[in-house]
């Protein structure tokens, strides 16, 4: 990797078309400016980390041996409650002005 | 009330009320904005962010405290502007917001995105995947002993 000492204010080209501008010096952040074509995604790599991560879960099963695992050992008395259905949703989470949320129905699955 | 047909859970009947907004969507999915929080009775703890705009798009969530009880969330001021959480407060887990770690299913277990949480206003329901700034956090914890895993 190549390693460049700058001061404040100077800028580093890459190729004749991207440019980096350091333009703050902090404490303990430096703020870089960046001009490049438009056609040069420009993002912060853990933002593509996050991308890269989301893409895989969402593509991903909704159930594992390994999910089974963890949802024992999050909840030693596993399963439902006597008289509750093991699909029965439990309404979540949350309801606009601090309602409370009533409970979801979900009807049969279809297919 | 309305229902959408989802992929996985069938017919799901919800109030509009109850709908999560993601007005910056999720990274990888910046069109998607509208999500059901659904939680199931043999599968608590977990969450299951339903997209209301794609039938297939679900992720398994679960509430960060119960993937990491140490859990120290850190927004930007940024993300607290798209869910109109204020600059300065703390926030508290729990009670201000609704806060959830994106889980994989990875071959070797279950990993958790501790890096990039979905925090959710609790007052207006509004969320955002917040990457946390200046973060140790991984974005792919494995919640399982290595050992322990049945693959």
């Amino acid at each position: 990797m190549l390693v460049m000492s700058r001061r404040e204010g100077d800028t580093i080209l890459i190729g004749d078309e991207i440019e980096i501008v350091i333009s703050h010096i902090g404490r303990s952040k430096v703020k870089v400016g960046i001009r490049a074509p438009r056609t040069v995604p420009v993002i912060a790599r853990e933002v593509k980390l996050v991308r890269d991560q989301n893409l895989a879960a969402a593509t991903g099963p909704l159930s594992s041996p390994g999910l089974t695992s963890l949802l024992s050992r999050l909840k030693p008395a596993s399963g439902a409650a006597p008289g509750e259905s093991r699909k029965a949703p439990v309404s979540p989470v949350l309801q606009r002005n601090g309602k409370p949320a009533r409970q979801y129905k979900i009807g049969e699955k279809s297919g | 009330m309305s229902s959408f047909e989802t992929k996985n859970f069938g017919t799901v009947s919800y109030e509009t009320g109850s709908v999560l907004e993601f007005p910056r969507g999720l990274p990888g999915f910046e069109d998607r904005r509208r999500f059901l929080a659904l939680q199931f009775a043999d599968s608590k703890p977990l969450v299951f962010l339903q997209s209301l705009e794609d039938s297939g798009l679900c992720f398994i969530t679960l509430p960060i405290l119960a993937a990491d009880p140490e859990y120290r969330l850190e927004i930007s001021p940024e993300d607290r502007e798209v869910v109109g959480l204020p600059l300065a407060a703390t926030l508290q887990i729990g009670a201000d917001v609704l806060c959830l770690t994106v889980l994989s299913l990875e071959e070797t277990g279950p990993t958790a995105n501790l890096l990039a949480p979905v925090v959710v206003n609790i007052s207006n329901l509004k969320a955002v995947q917040a990457i946390a700034p200046d973060s140790h956090y991984s974005h792919q914890q494995a919640l399982l002993p290595q050992e322990t895993v049945a693959c």
